[in-house]
Formats: structure tokens, C-alpha cells, sequence
């Protein structure tokens, strides 16, 4: 239909993670008009749905506002036209694809699949891309504080044990391989019997 | 002996107790299964997932299964049942300011118990004269116990659910705010959210679904027929497990005992206090200021509880029928077959010597009273099963029971995806 082809699609992202939003709205913004809404639930989200009236609702797959826009499924005075979902034309396999990025998505009843599939993929791709973001800033975070840890911990057993540098590293890695613990599992381990000694240490002398 | 790893999910009210017990006893291990729970935040969201394959089973509002096999929603065909978790357990909940308004326009109503909607009535008469916008009422689920309850509750009192007020879909944990910030003036949810509502002051309990209809059905462990067909022993296990968990929940002994397990964040995650009366049933409100014990608020294995009844499934299907959400012309023998599979049930009671009905169906309405049924492996004890009305419901006349019903959406309401499933579904037969 030409006419379906010339106009824009209409979408509205429904996320309570404002940052994954905002991520998905950069993705589809050349593609489509672009809302989204985070933090509305109930009855305010369904007369935002009614004033948009997007053709396309992408939202995260596990949020509880699902089964109130679920009930947009039947035809009502309110909504002329049912939302499906749209995975419903990819069958099983493609349900799982968006599932475990987390991504579920309804689209106006009678919408030509060809006319979305491009802007799902986006949206798939854009929350696995703020998952691995997330992912990656997690490791980044346990890195640093793994790094401080092992610092820390070569340092005491310089102090007190009279290590070099080399040596102080060298056991605890031997003993991370020995007892199949990570590095930073040995370095804290270290801390904390060093705080022990230094605390009875501490009676000792009053 | 390697255990079987099952995936089961459940939801966030008081009825998940029978997969939180199976589990926290250690009756899945007893039965072979190694069964992680995830709970779900949405209906949707869990239904997708059993549908998927991401989760082999799941505490599931019962018309999501009946709905599946007639062919509505997104996976037609796929769901099915052999245990009933629980029977009743909801309950009506209006805010204060709305129980105030009945009260004053019809005070001589608001005495009876089991209290019906006629001063509702009255007030959105009122509220319609003046111009107001309509009242706005919530429930969990478009294909919901609570939605057919809530409906059939005000319809019986001449207010038509889908001209005279605003029906909309609020998930169970937001039901309390959307009251509390007057987006809805009253709900039909399970519990501890109704008791939420009277212990923050926003709202009074008008009426429990016991008093709609005695011992209907509720939550059923659900699954998909592949699953069912490919894992029979699998099936029949996990059966088997949830249902000594609900022959224990059954004591009242150890009502109190569920109430703190579901409490834990874990699964419900909430303080005891306001769940165990969910579970106990001591002291729930009803008629918008009595509090009564009912033993029976929620029923997890007496009365055959468990029993997957043909006609509970056709039940749910005439609600359907009746408000326009599927078509009239539907075979219900073949939905309720595929729906509720009773004999894996009465295979499974058997192997534990647990007394189970001879027949699929019965009249459902019948009895006022306790009654004893005879025709089954030993002779049941029932409760009532009367609807709020006196109607009876005959599953052999699902056509006649709902034209008796003044009050029924004429035509459908059907959108076009699902109105072929349900043409694609009835001629394949099943």
C-alpha cells in the first residue's frame, strides 16, 4: 500500500530504564517518529497510547505494564484497531531471539511485517548493546577493584613478611592456582589475616 | 540418580504457595526434578516464556489455558493443564470514597453479605445524570478468573462492564498505587493486594469471588501440550509433587507455616502479618466492614480441588462467549479436552491413593450446600458451588446459559489475528 509506505511509523518506547530508552530512541530516530515513556503506568499509560497512537509499541519484555497494553488486543471503542504482538509473525524462534534480549514488541493489527522487522532488529540490537555496555562496566568496575585489592595486599606482605615486590606477587599467584581461587579471592584473604594479626597484635601491646 | 531440571514460573500473590512448599519441602527432589523458580512480574511475560521454551511450567491464571486452546492469543493450541492449583482466592476491593457514595445512596443494600452491586448501581446512575465520567474498575488479565468474576458481579446487578464503567488491565503490584492515586475506584485482584488496600485505609472489600461463585476455579499449573507429550514421566512427576504440596497446604495447621515461607523475598516478599490471613483465611473483610473467617478464602486440595473439571474450562469458555472475546459457534468438548486433562490427573491421584471423580464434568451451581460426591474412586466431600445469582450452569448448554444472561456483549469483539486462529484451530480439530 503506498500509502502506508509514505508516512513514517509511529513509535513509542515504553522502559523504565530511561538510559535504555534514550538508547533505542537514537536507533530508530532516522526510521520512524520516536516517543517514550518511562515511569507511566496504568491508565496515564494507556491515554498516552491513545493520544500517540503509535503504530509500533516496543517495550522491555519483563516490565508488569505488558498486560495492560496486552488488553489493547481486542477491538474496543477506545482502540479501533487491535495490537498483536508483533513476533507472533516469526513464529517460536523469533519470540526467543527477542525474549532473551529482552525486547517485546505489539504493532497495529494488520501492519506489514517487512514495514517493522527493520525497526525490532534495531531495538534487539540496541538493548543487547546497552546489556553489553552494562556488562562491560561491571568488569571494568571488578578489575579496578580487584586491582587495588592485589595492591594492597603485596604491599602489607612487603611491610610485615619483609617481601620483595616479586616475591609478595609470586605467592599469591601460586596460591590462586594451587587452591583454584581467583587472584583478588587470595589478595583479600591476605587483608583480612593481616587485619586479624594487627588487631591481636594491638591487645597484645596494651 | 540424575535429577530431571525443570524451569517453573509463578507470580507475585499468596496462590504461588503450592510450587513455593513443593519446592522448600524438597517434594520435587522426592519425585525426580531438580526445579528452579522464576518469578514473573507479568502475566504476559510468563505466558511467553512458557510458550517459548524458556520455562517448562507455570502457575498460571487458569482462561490463559482455556483461552490458548480455543485459539485466542499468541499460542494457539499450545497450553494445557491436569492440576488445578487453587479454587477461589480474589477478591472485589472499592476505594473509601466509593464504598461512602454507596453507602449513602443506598444504605438499605449494604447490609447483605454476600453484598451485591445495586448500590453501585445507584451510583453510576447518579454519576451519569450529572455528567461525571465514568467509574473506572481493574483487573489482572483480559482472559482472567478476576475479569469474569468482576463482570459477572456487576452485571448481576444490571451494570453492563463494558458501557457503564471503565474496565482496564492494572498488574497485580501496581493495583494499590493506581487506587491509592485515584486512576481506578475500585479492582478485582488475588491477595495480600485487597489486604494491602484496607490496611493502608485506600479501599474496603466489597465481596470475596467465593461469594460469586463458590470454589471456582483459580491458578492452574500449566504447560505446553509438546512438553506433556515429548516428557509424560517428567509430567506426571511434577504433578505428582505439587500436588502433595497442596495436600499439605490443605491442614489448616499449616497455613501458618505457608505464610511465612511465601513471605520471604524470595517469593512473595511481603511481611507475614499481611499475607496470613490470605492463607488462613481468618478475618477477611467482606461486605465493604464484616470480617469473617473463611477456612475456605483459598482451597488447595479439599473438595477435589485439584481435579481439572471439563466444565470449570467450559465455564471459563461461556464468559468468553458471553463478552464478545470468542465466538459463539466453538467446540467445547474439544477446547475442555484439550485444556484441562483430567485423566493425567486421575492417573497420577490414583498412584498415590488420592480419591479422585469418576466424571470430566458436572452441573456446576447445584449445590447450596456441603454435598458428598459418590461417583469417584471413594465418595468426595464438595462445597457449595453456587453462584452469586442461583444460575446453574450446565456444561452440555453453554448456548442456552448465556442467552439467559440480559446482560452480554452482542458480536464480537474479536480482532482479526485471533478470529482465524480460532476458524484455523476449530477445523484442525485439535
Amino acid at each position: 500500500m503506498p500509502s502506508e509506505t509514505a508516512k513514517p511509523l509511529r513509535v513509542l518506547i515504553i522502559d523504565n530504564d530511561a538510559a535504555r530508552a534514550r538508547q533505542v530512541e537514537e536507533g530508530l530516530a532516522n526510521d520512524a517518529v520516536v516517543h517514550s515513556a518511562t515511569q507511566v503506568h496504568g491508565l496515564v499509560l494507556l491515554d498516552l497510547i491513545a493520544e500517540i497512537s503509535p503504530d509500533v509499541i516496543i517495550m522491555d519484555c519483563q516490565s508488569p505494564d505488558r498486560d495492560t497494553i496486552e488488553s489493547l488486543r481486542q477491538v474496543a471503542q477506545s482502540n479501533p484497531k487491535p495490537i498483536v504482538m508483533f513476533v507472533e509473525e516469526e513464529g517460536i524462534s523469533g519470540m526467543q531471539e527477542a525474549i532473551e534480549a529482552g525486547v517485546s514488541a505489539y504493532v497495529i493489527d494488520g501492519l506489514t511485517p517487512k514495514r517493522v522487522r527493520p525497526l525490532i532488529d534495531t531495538a534487539i540490537a540496541r538493548f543487547k548493546l546497552v546489556d553489553k555496555m552494562r556488562v562491560e562496566l561491571r568488569k571494568t568496575k571488578d578489575d579496578l577493584a580487584s586491582r587495588k585489592a592485589i595492591e594492597r595486599a603485596k604491599g602489607l606482605l612487603m611491610e610485615r613478611q619483609g617481601m620483595t615486590e616479586n616475591q609478595a606477587f609470586s605467592a599469591m599467584r601460586d596460591m590462586s592456582q594451587q587452591q583454584g581461587k581467583p587472584l583478588k579471592d587470595v589478595a583479600e584473604s591476605v587483608i583480612t589475616i593481616f587485619g586479624i594479626i594487627g588487631n591481636t597484635g594491638g591487645k597484645d601491646s596494651q | 540418580m540424575t535429577r530431571t531440571f525443570l524451569k517453573i514460573g509463578f507470580a507475585q500473590l499468596s496462590d504461588c504457595a503450592p510450587l513455593a512448599i513443593a519446592k522448600e519441602h524438597g517434594l520435587f527432589d522426592a519425585n525426580g526434578l531438580d526445579v528452579e523458580l522464576a518469578r514473573f512480574a507479568s502475566w504476559a511475560a510468563m505466558r511467553d516464556a512458557l510458550g517459548a521454551g524458556i520455562i517448562d511450567a507455570a502457575h498460571m491464571l487458569s482462561p490463559i489455558v482455556v483461552a490458548s486452546a480455543a485459539g485466542l492469543g499468541p499460542f494457539p493450541g499450545s497450553f494445557t493443564t491436569a492440576l488445578t492449583l487453587n479454587l477461589n482466592g480474589n477478591a472485589i476491593t472499592v476505594s473509601t470514597e466509593l464504598f461512602h457514595e454507596m453507602n449513602e445512596i443506598a444504605p438499605e443494600t449494604m447490609t447483605h453479605c454476600p453484598l451485591s452491586a445495586s448500590a453501585l448501581k445507584s451510583v453510576i446512575s447518579l454519576r451519569a445524570s450529572q455528567g461525571a465520567a465514568p467509574l473506572t474498575f481493574a483487573h489482572v488479565y483480559t482472559h482472567s478468573m478476576h475479569a469474569y468474576e468482576l463482570r459477572y458481579w456487576l452485571a448481576a446487578a444490571s451494570i453492563d462492564p463494558d458501557k457503564d464503567v471503565r474496565l482496564v488491565v492494572v498488574p497485580p503490584s501496581q493495583m494499590v498505587s493506581a487506587l491509592a492515586e485515584g486512576q481506578i475506584d475500585g479492582f478485582c485482584v488475588g491477595e495480600p493486594w485487597n489486604n494491602a488496600a484496607i490496611s493502608a485505609g485506600l479501599g474496603r472489600t466489597l465481596i470475596t469471588s467465593g461469594e460469586i461463585w463458590s470454589n471456582g476455579p483459580e491458578k492452574v499449573l500449566a504447560t505446553r501440550h509438546d512438553w506433556a507429550d515429548r516428557h509424560p514421566d517428567w509430567h506426571r512427576a511434577l504433578v505428582r509433587s505439587v500436588l502433595s504440596a497442596c495436600i499439605w497446604l490443605d491442614q489448616p495447621a499449616n497455613r501458618v507455616a505457608a505464610a511465612r515461607v511465601i513471605s520471604s523475598p524470595d517469593y512473595v516478599g511481603l511481611p507475614y502479618e499481611e499475607i496470613v490471613g490470605s492463607l488462613s483465611g481468618k478475618g477477611r473483610q467482606t461486605a465493604g466492614r464484616l470480617h469473617l473467617d473463611m477456612p475456605d478464602f483459598n482451597v488447595f486440595h479439599r473438595y477435589a480441588a485439584n481435579f481439572p473439571w471439563r466444565s470449570h474450562a467450559k465455564w471459563i469458555l461461556s464468559q468468553m462467549i458471553r463478552w464478545g472475546e470468542a465466538p459463539p459457534e466453538l467446540d467445547s468438548d474439544a477446547i475442555a479436552r484439550s485444556a484441562f486433562q483430567s485423566e493425567i490427573y486421575r492417573e497420577v491421584a490414583a498412584s498415590m491413593g488420592v480419591p479422585c471423580p469418576d466424571r470430566d464434568e458436572k452441573l456446576e451451581g447445584a449445590h447450596s450446600h456441603a454435598w458428598l460426591l459418590s461417583t469417584a474412586s471413594a465418595p468426595i466431600a464438595f462445597g457449595p458451588d453456587r453462584f452469586l445469582d442461583g444460575r446453574m450452569f450446565d456444561p452440555a448448554d453453554i448456548g442456552n446459559y448465556i442467552a439467559g444472561f440480559d446482560i452480554r456483549h452482542r458480536g464480537s469483539r474479536l480482532g482479526e489475528r485471533d478470529e482465524a486462529q480460532v476458524i484455523r484451530m476449530s477445523k484442525a480439530g485439535r
